[in-house]
C-alpha cells in the first residue's frame, strides 16, 4: 500500500494571525494534485506547516503521514520519512557546496529515523552514520543531473548562492530527484520562470512522476498545468480548501478566475487585503 | 645548569635568569631596562564599558607562577609532545624548532639552506654568536620594549626563543615549523620569535602554540613575534594557537615592511582562557603589502581581544585585514581594527572586515573598526557584522533531512569557508576544519568515523572541482608537455 499524506482540519497562525482555518486534504503516492488559489490564500503556509516550519504555530488539526501523526515531529524527521518540499524561495547558504550538502542530505534521508531517537540528540554528539562512498554518490548525482539536464559546474557552487531564479528552481528539482521522496510539496515551482525555464522544470517533474511519487503542486497560475497534468485540482481560499475537482477545474479557473469561489461569508474580511 | 626560578616577578629574578644563561652585559642591561619600564608602566585597562579582557589580563597572578621553568636535561619529550611532532602541521619542512616551556629542545635546518647562509637557532645561541644582529633587531624598531607593559615584561624575562635569518635572495620553499609546548603548570613563558628576511628573500613560517597539562594552576604565554621584511622580501607567518583553557596568552606581533616587501599573517585563535592579541603591520617602505587573515572560535568562558593595526607610513602601500569568528558558550570577543594612514602615505589602499557569528545567547562580541586618515589620496574601507544563525537557513537544511545540530555545523562551516580559502597552508586549513567540526559537535570524544567523514566531506569540495563530468570520464590529471 502506498504512502498517504492526510491533512485534517488544520489551523495555523503566524505571529498570532490565523492563516490556515481548517484545511482538509489527502495526497497519495502516485497522484499529482494541484493546489491553486489567489495570493494570500495560505498555500505556501500549508506547505511550510506540513514540513514543520517553527515560524508557524499549529492551533488545531492533524497531519498524518504513513499512518503517523507527524505534527510534533521535527522538520528533519519529517524529511527522513520521505516528505519533501521544493521551496518557493530556496535559501542560499554561502560557503557550503551543493555536492557536500546533497551528499549529507541523501545520507540522512536514507538513514531514515531508525538509528537515533526522535528529535534532538540530547548528548549533542553526532550520530554514527552510514556514509555514502564518494564514488557511489558521484555516479548517482551524475545520473540525476543527466536526467534533469543540469550543468556540472552547478554542484561545486555554494547552495543557491548567486543562482538565478531558474537555477534555484532546478536545484530544488535535482534535490527532489536525488532524495526520492514519497510525497513532494512543490511550492510555486513555476514562479519567476520564463517560458523556456518553465518547460525544462516541468519536463524534469514529469520525468520524476510515477507510482512512487505523490505531488502536491502549489501554483498561482494555471500555466504550469499545460505541462504537468494533475489528477486532482484543489482551490484554496482564505485558509481553506473550498473546491476540489479533476483537471478540468484548472481550465475553469483560467476562464473565470478565483472570485466566483470566494466563500460568501468572508467577503468583507478579505476585501481589505484585495 | 639551569634552574627553575622561584615564583613571582622581581628584579633579582631578572638578574638571576641572565646569570644562569651566562649572558653578555648588554643583554642583562636590556633586561634590567625592560624591568624598569615594566615597573613604571600601567597595565592597559581597556575602554570604559568594554568586555573586560584587558582588566582580566591585568589581574593575572604572577606571584603564583615561575617566570622560568627550563626543560629537564634528560632530552626526552613527553609522549603527548612526541605525538604532536608527528601530527605537525607541516611534514615537509625546511626547518623545525621545538620549544618546551622556557627552553628550545630541538632545532633542525636543511643543510642546503645552512650552506646558503640561513640561520635558524634558539635566541640564546644567537645572543652569543650573532650579537650584532640581535642587538640591531631584538625589541628595537619592530616591537620596542616600551610598547606596553606586557612587551617590557617579555623583554625582561624572555627565554628560549627562535632566531631566523634569511640572507639576500634566498627563497625557502618548504615552510619552517615552530612548535611551542607548555606542559608545566604555574609557569610564565616568554617565547620570542625574531625573523629577519633580507632583501628579495622569502620564507613561510608556521608557529603552533599548544599546551599539555591538566593542572588547574594557570600558566601564561607572553610571546612576541618580530618580523623584518627587507626590500622585496616575502614573509608568510601562520599561527595556530590551540592552548588549553588553563593557559592565558598575551601576544604582541608586528612586522616592519621595507620597500615592496609583503607580509601575510594567518592567525587562528582557538584555545587559551584569556587572550590579548596585538598584531601590527608597519608599512614603512613604499609599495609594501600587508595581509592579515584571522579565524577564531571561542567557547565556555574564553575571552579574546584582538587589536590589529595597519600602519601606512609610506607611498602606495596596501593592506587587507579579514577576520571571521564564531562564539559559543559564555565567551566574549572584542575586535579592534585600526587603519592608520599617515600624511605621507599617499596612494594607500587599505581594507578591513570582521564578521562574527554568535551561537549562544550568553556570548558577546564587540567590533570596533576605526580609520585614522592623514593623506588624501586613499582608498580605505572597513566593515563589521555580528549575527546569529539564520533560522530560515536552518529550516532549509532540516527540510532536507539534516538534524539541527548538524545543520548548524554546516552553516558555521560555510561561514568560515571563505576565510579558510585564504589560509595558504593546506594542513592548517584542514586542521581548522577539524577543529571547527569538533567544537560544533560539543565534545572531544568524537567517534573516529565522524572525523574521517568530516574530512571526506570537505575534501569533496576541492576534489570535485571538475571531477564530475556528464560523460562519466575521469578528469585529465596529467599536464600535457605541449602546453609548455
Amino acid at each position: 500500500m502506498g504512502s498517504e499524506l492526510i491533512i485534517k482540519n488544520l489551523h495555523a497562525n503566524i505571529e498570532g494571525k490565523a492563516i490556515l482555518r481548517g484545511v482538509d486534504l489527502a495526497v497519495k503516492q502516485g497522484e499529482v494534485h494541484a493546489l491553486m488559489g489567489p495570493n494570500g490564500s495560505g498555500k505556501s503556509t500549508l506547505a511550510n506547516v506540513i514540513m514543520g516550519n517553527p515560524k508557524y504555530e499549529v492551533t488545531e488539526g492533524e497531519i498524518w503521514f504513513k499512518g503517523e501523526n507527524i505534527l510534533e515531529y521535527s522538520p528533519d524527521r519529517r524529511a527522513r520519512m520521505r516528505l519533501f518540499l521544493a521551496f518557493q524561495y530556496p535559501m542560499s547558504i554561502p560557503g557550503v557546496s551543493v555536492a557536500n550538502f546533497l551528499r549529507r542530505s541523501l545520507e540522512a534521508v536514507r538513514e531514515g529515523n531508525k538509528p537515533l531517537e526522535e528529535g534532538d540528540n540530547p548528548s549533542g554528539k553526532m550520530a554514527k552514520r552510514k556514509s555514502i562512498p564518494p564514488r557511489e554518490f558521484r555516479n548517482l548525482l551524475q545520473e540525476k543531473m543527466r536526467l534533469l539536464k543540469v550543468d556540472n559546474s552547478f554542484i561545486n557552487r555554494s547552495i543557491n548562492d548567486g543562482f538565478s531564479g531558474g537555477e534555484k528552481k532546478r536545484a530544488e528539482i535535482l534535490q527532489m530527484a536525488l532524495l526520492e521522496p514519497e510525497i513532494a510539496l512543490m511550492d510555486e515551482t513555476d514562479s519567476g520562470l520564463d517560458i523556456d525555464a518553465l518547460k525544462i522544470v516541468s519536463e524534469s517533474v514529469n520525468a520524476l512522476t510515477g507510482p512512487n511519487l505523490g505531488i502536491l503542486l502549489i501554483t498561482h497560475y494555471q500555466r504550469i498545468l499545460n505541462y504537468i497534468t494533475p489528477d486532482y485540482v484543489h482551490v484554496m481560499f482564505n485558509g481553506r480548501v473550498v473546491k476540489s475537482g479533476g483537471k478540468e477545474l484548472a481550465f475553469e479557473l483560467e476562464d473565470k478566475g478565483y472570485e466566483w469561489l470566494r466563500p460568501a461569508e468572508e467577503e468583507n474580511e478579505v476585501s481589505i487585503n484585495g | 645548569m639551569a634552574n627553575t626560578l622561584a615564583r613571582g616577578l622581581s628584579r633579582d629574578a631578572v638578574e638571576e635568569l641572565s646569570r644562569q644563561k651566562g649572558e653578555p652585559t648588554w643583554m642583562l642591561q636590556k633586561r634590567l631596562h625592560a624591568w624598569d619600564v615594566f615597573e613604571s608602566t600601567a597595565a592597559p585597562l581597556g575602554r570604559r564599558g568594554d568586555l573586560g579582557t584587558f582588566r582580566a589580563m591585568a589581574n593575572f597572578k604572577y606571584q603564583e607562577v615561575s617566570p622560568y621553568i627550563p626543560a629537564d636535561g634528560s632530552g626526552t619529550l613527553p609522549a603527548v609532545i612526541q605525538q604532536s611532532l608527528q601530527d605537525a602541521l607541516v611534514n615537509e619542512r625546511a626547518g623545525h624548532v621545538v620549544q618546551r616551556n622556557a627552553s628550545v629542545v630541538h632545532v633542525e635546518l636543511d643543510d642546503e639552506l645552512k650552506r646558503q647562509g640561513v640561520i635558524l637557532t634558539d635566541l640564546d645561541t644567537a645572543v652569543r654568536e650573532y650579537p650584532e644582529l640581535v642587538q640591531q633587531y631584538f625589541m628595537t624598531k619592530c616591537v620596542p620594549v616600551e610598547s606596553n607593559k606586557y612587551t617590557s615584561l617579555h623583554a625582561a624575562f624572555w627565554s628560549g626563543g627562535i632566531f631566523l635569518y634569511i640572507p639576500k635572495g634566498v627563497e625557502i620553499e618548504q615552510p619552517i615549523l615552530s612548535q611551542i609546548w607548555i606542559d608545566s603548570p604555574a609557569s610564565a613563558n616568554f617565547v620570542h620569535t625574531l625573523i629577519v628576511a633580507d632583501e628579495q628573500s622569502s620564507v613561510r613560517f608556521v608557529a603552533e602554540y599548544n599546551s599539555a597539562f591538566e593542572d588547574e594552576q594557570p600558566s601564561i604565554l607572553n610571546d612576541v613575534v618580530e618580523i623584518f621584511a627587507k626590500n622585496e622580501a616575502r614573509v608568510e607567518f601562520s599561527n595556530m594557537q590551540d592552548l588549553g583553557l588553563n593557559v592565558w596568552n598575551v601576544t604582541n606581533k608586528n612586522a616592519v615592511h621595507e620597500k615592496d616587501a609583503s607580509v601575510t599573517w594567518v592567525m587562528a585563535d582557538l584555545g587559551s582562557k584569556v587572550t590579548l592579541s596585538n598584531i601590527g603591520a608597519t608599512m614603512g617602505g613604499n609599495g609594501s603589502v600587508a595581509e592579515l587573515v584571522g579565524v577564531f572560535f571561542t567557547d565556555h568562558d574564553q575571552r579574546l581581544t584582538m587589536n590589529t593595526l595597519s600602519d601606512h607610513a609610506a607611498l602606495a602601500t596596501n593592506a587587507e585585514t579579514l577576520v571571521k569568528g564564531v562564539l559559543a558558550g559564555q565567551s566574549r570577543v572584542e575586535f579592534e581594527g585600526m587603519i592608520r594612514v599617515q600624511p605621507k602615505a599617499q596612494q594607500t589602499a587599505s581594507f578591513l572586515s570582521d564578521h562574527t557569528l554568535l551561537l549562544s545567547k550568553e556570548c558577546r562580541a564587540e567590533s570596533i573598526p576605526s580609520l585614522e586618515i592623514g593623506a588624501n589620496e586613499v582608498s580605505a574601507s572597513h566593515g563589521a557584522t555580528t549575527g546569529q544563525i539564520d533560522e530560515e537557513q536552518l529550516f532549509y537544511l532540516m527540510v532536507r533531512g539534516i538534524r539541527r545540530e548538524e545543520a548548524e555545523r554546516i552553516i558555521v562551516q560555510g561561514f568560515f569557508e571563505p576565510v579558510l580559502q585564504r589560509v595558504p597552508l593546506e594542513n592548517l586549513r584542514s586542521r581548522l576544519r577539524r577543529s571547527i567540526v569538533r567544537r560544533m559537535s560539543g565534545t572531544d570524544d568524537l567517534e573516529a568515523d565522524t572525523w574521517v567523514d568530516a574530512q571526506e566531506r570537505w575534501e569533496i569540495e576541492g576534489v570535485d572541482e571538475h571531477a564530475i563530468s556528464l560523460d562519466g570520464t575521469k578528469p585529465e590529471e596529467e599536464i600535457k608537455l605541449t602546453e609548455y
